[in-house]
């Protein structure tokens, strides 16, 4: 009975549960916004709660992994960097719209997204120097530098397309969230290939 | 690189968990040198020989090598 009652706590859930949870949540916010049915500063504010369910999704992980005390240091560091990114982006995008900022002040705003994002790439850096599994920290490198020919790849095929009026501009900032997915890209591959 | 590590370790019937914690590493560690998928640095290679108290030429042989 306990045991039952214990499945059905949150706690209880698998990271893919909470990880399909927050697809799909964030597919319906996006899809609202594309579709117009809501504006992009509810979108936003839609898109910071959603983000609320990677807190679970990354506790349950590291119930998984039996709490590699380094892994968790990475998952919290990440995690806070991504709230303060949804937050800066927020601000930024609000500030812009609002007051049509020029000069200096459109530099300061830029910077509030743009810092968050140094700390995600900051909590990868010091996750490979606080490592000391060496064959982990051999995968991890192994799949950066496959998501890194990924984003090379892609990002001059594409300007070129760009170049010759094929396809439309992106902005450069793609660049880490193309990368953050090519790693997940890369260590499934690594999974399925048994490495 | 071949090696003996699995015999070794069966040897002592440990499991890969064991030794993993033995060396302070992970288990998938273990595993990826076991079956060969990875090669450890000279000083994780000195490691696991100090814990069986051989010498590395007797753990890691060179490909081609009987075991």
């Amino acid at each position: 009975m306990l045991s039952v009652e214990k499945a059905k706590t949150p706690a209880a859930r698998g990271p893919w549960f909470w990880a399909g949870l927050y697809l799909v949540s964030s597919g319906i916010i996006v899809m609202l916004k594309l579709t117009d049915a809501i504006p992009a500063t509810v979108a936003m504010i839609l898109f910071a709660g959603a983000m609320g369910l990677l807190i679970p999704l990354v506790r349950a992980g590291e119930r998984r992994n039996c709490a590699n005390p380094v892994m968790v240091r990475y998952n919290r560091r990440f995690l806070a960097a991504c709230f303060g990114y949804v937050l800066g982006l927020g601000i930024a995008i609000a500030l812009w719209n609002t007051y049509e900022p020029s000069g200096p002040v459109v530099f300061a705003i830029a910077l509030l997204p743009t810092i968050p994002t140094f700390a995600m790439i900051w909590a990868m850096g010091r996750y490979l120097v606080e490592e000391t599994d060496e064959y982990l920290r051999y995968r991890t490198v192994r799949a950066a530098i496959m998501s890194l020919g990924g984003v090379l790849t892609i990002g001059i095929f594409w300007g070129f397309l760009e170049m010759f009026e094929l396809v439309p501009h992106i902005w450069a900032w793609w660049v880490l969230p193309v990368w953050a997915g090519g790693l997940g890209v890369a260590q499934l591959w690594m999974k399925v290939r048994g490495e | 690189m071949n090696n003996r590590l699995k015999v070794l370790r069966a040897e002592r019937s440990w499991s890969q968990q064991d030794l993993a914690d033995r060396l302070g590493v992970s288990r998938q560690s273990v595993n990826a040198i076991e079956t060969g998928r990875y090669d450890p640095s000279l000083p994780l290679a000195f490691t696991i020989a100090d814990l069986f108290g051989l010498p590395i030429e007797a753990i890691f042989l060179r490909d081609g090598d009987s075991q």
